[in-house]
């Protein structure tokens, strides 16, 4: 608690909390009022089930957007990885073991190459991360151009566990957003994505590697997209090299939303664990007061422009 | 000084032959492309294969003509694609089936794009949101509007005229060919040779330095956005005239590969260098790379791999010319 009251302060991100917070609160209330199966632990499992996937890939999106950067190959990612999970346990059901430390293995690879492209190169972190997302994408399609594959009950199981009448991924993805706050706040390797992101020339003469730092923060980015993969697939029980595809994108509202900027080295990862809560409790309230998805991407752009234009705070340039 | 003291490439004289390579390097590498298409496919480099490539890629080039202006000024419009399926629809809004309705849905189609183009100017001026966020929440917006007028089923009511802009002739030139060639040269001139072109390159280079002589910084970077929505308006009602209906995602894809031709033409994210006609030459090697993986016999999501290396290759190449 007090790790997030310091992460308060420092960022001066209290106001975005507030908000935001104070919005979500607002939703549940409306929510529980306009139907009264909205506010039930059946919804509850359901939202969070649908919230894990977001979570994780926009937890990563936060240490890319902290450091300055954007990782665009996400969405193209969790879909190779859902194919890579699929199609191997489909051929070894029974070597689940190793199917899910090779897919966090593969992707954080891949997030750490994004990052080494990016510092040896000197290339734009969005053309990179771009360029890799169109390689990826290709690259899946030629191996699966349609959803497949299977895997074992168990697995499939795991996603929709409860322990108590509480979903396993409400507990994982909760105990990994706190893990990565604490990791951001208590740490040296976590103080300086934020002071590499803030001002990288400063941290540099401060003797931080900044680019240590910067494929650090793509690699973790990597690694959390295989932590949506997994489940993903855990859920689906299928390999769809398509299913990330709107996750790029999406990925980067509950950031920005949370009071992390693009700029890079402020922001954090409570901020974007609130601003998942708020864009998914949205569209499941919509849902169920049945306005159509259409107008669910219009609210959606009408939250980022809200929430970036109007934070005051916004640093000027 | 000049106005060239802005242009992007180096002054002439005394050209080393890197030089010469970073300049010309782009025409090397499509004539290099031209030849081994050639050797692979023989009619690939007769007239009138080359003339229907180039007419495909026609909406793209007006697209990249726009996108060109934006990132010029340190900008970029991820709600191009958008913006030009949301223009399709709407020129279908007219249940026209007479030609007389083409000049008040290219009326409507501008002034709608103009629109949108100040509003995202606005955002990113005046509210200093982040070009990436204020376009991207354009793009969604755009799309729900869209998806939300349509029900998103396809719609065909089109003027028949529409479709001669798109693969008609004139004197045996396709007419898109000849509107992107008046849009580019126009847009071309202005950039290159007009007060406000310099304007551009000055804000785009050093935004503050800009202010403090006197450029109206603001008003520049919004002009750019309105003329990039423009254009990809216009873009839109072309390629929807190619295409014959309007599915809701019209030109998707369009915002991504503007900015892949815009970047392998040398113009920098960073602002301030660049050039619309070498940006074109981008399009056409993005639309040769795209015919030459399918001649070869490959995949087409071969495309798709391909476009991912050469994006980060070309922008690597320009890149190391800083030093």
């Amino acid at each position: 608690m007090t790790a997030l009251i310091m992460d308060l302060r420092r960022n001066r991100l209290l106001a975005s909390y507030v908000i935001v917070g104070t919005l979500f609160l607002i939703l549940v209330i409306a929510g529980g009022l306009l139907s009264d199966r909205f506010l039930t632990w059946r919804n509850f499992s359901n939202l969070f089930q649908q919230l894990i996937v977001l979570g994780m890939v926009s937890l990563g999106q936060t240490f890319v957007v902290l450091m300055g950067g954007i990782d665009l190959a996400v969405g193209a990612l969790v879909g190779a990885l859902t194919v890579f999970l699929a199609s191997f346990l489909e051929w070894r059901p029974d070597m689940l073991w190793l199917a899910i430390p090779l897919s966090a293995i593969i992707a954080t690879a891949i997030g750490a190459l994004n990052g080494l492209m990016i510092v040896v190169l000197r290339v734009h972190a969005l053309i990179v991360t771009l360029g890799m997302g169109s390689i990826i994408f290709g690259a899946t399609l030629m191996y699966r151009r349609e959803p497949g594959g299977s895997v074992p009950n168990a697995f499939a199981d795991f996603a929709y566990a409860n322990v108590g009448n509480i979903p396993i991924s409400a507990i994982v993805l909760v105990a990994i957003f706190a893990l990565a706050g604490l990791w951001l706040q208590r740490t040296r390797s976590g103080r300086d994505i934020y002071f590499a992101g803030g001002d990288p020339e400063a941290a540099r003469l401060n003797g931080v590697h900044v680019n240590k730092v910067i494929i650090l923060a793509y690699a973790i980015s990597g690694l959390c997209a295989a932590g949506a993969a997994i489940f993903l697939t855990a859920r689906t029980g299928v390999g769809d090299p398509r299913i990330g595809a709107a996750l790029t994108l999406q990925s980067i509202t509950p950031v920005v939303v949370g009071g992390t900027i693009l700029a890079g080295g402020r922001g954090g990862v409570l901020g974007t664990f609130l601003g998942v809560l708020l864009v998914t409790t949205l569209n499941n309230l919509l849902n169920f007061v049945n306005v159509s998805s259409y107008y669910q991407w219009v609210i959606q752009g009408l939250i980022i422009i809200i929430a970036v234009a109007f934070n005051t705070s916004g640093k000027r340039r | 000084m000049t106005a060239s003291t802005n242009a992007p490439v180096p002054r002439t004289r005394n050209l080393t032959t890197a030089a010469i390579f970073e300049r010309y390097g782009l025409v090397i590498f499509l004539c290099i492309l031209l030849v081994v298409a050639a050797l692979i496919s023989p009619p690939f480099l007769q007239p009138a294969n080359l003339v229907n490539v180039l007419t495909i890629a026609a909406p793209l080039g007006m697209v990249v003509v726009g996108q060109t202006f934006v990132i010029l000024v340190r900008g970029l419009d991820l709600s191009v694609a958008s913006l030009m399926a949301t223009v399709a629809v709407l020129a279908t809004a007219f249940k026209a089936t007479g030609n007389d309705a083409i000049p008040m849905i290219f009326v409507a189609a501008i002034v709608f794009s103009a629109i949108v183009g100040l509003i995202s100017g606005w955002l990113v001026t005046k509210r200093n949101v982040s070009p990436f966020l204020a376009t991207l929440a354009m793009m969604i917006i755009l799309q729900g509007v869209r998806f939300a007028y349509t029900g998103g089923a396809p719609i065909s009511t089109l003027p028949p005229g529409m479709s001669f802009l798109a693969s008609g002739r004139i004197l045996g030139i396709p007419v898109n060919l000849i509107t992107l060639a008046i849009l580019a040269t126009a847009l071309g001139i202005v950039l290159h040779r007009s007060r406000f072109g310099r304007q551009i390159f000055m804000v785009g280079s050093n935004p503050k330095a800009a202010l403090l002589n006197g450029v109206p910084r603001d008003r520049v970077v919004i002009l750019c956005y309105v003329i990039c929505s423009i254009c990809a308006g216009i873009g839109g009602l072309f390629l929807l005239g190619y295409v014959g209906t309007v599915s809701n995602w019209v030109g998707q894809g369009y915002e991504l590969d503007s900015i892949v031709a815009a970047v392998m033409g040398g113009v920098a994210l960073s602002g301030g260098r660049g050039n619309v006609f070498a940006a074109l030459l981008g399009v056409a090697v993005l639309v040769v790379i795209n015919n030459l993986v399918l001649l070869l016999g490959f995949p087409i999501e071969m495309q798709l791999i391909i476009k991912g290396i050469i994006i980060i290759g070309a922008a690597a190449f320009y890149r190391t010319r800083l030093f």
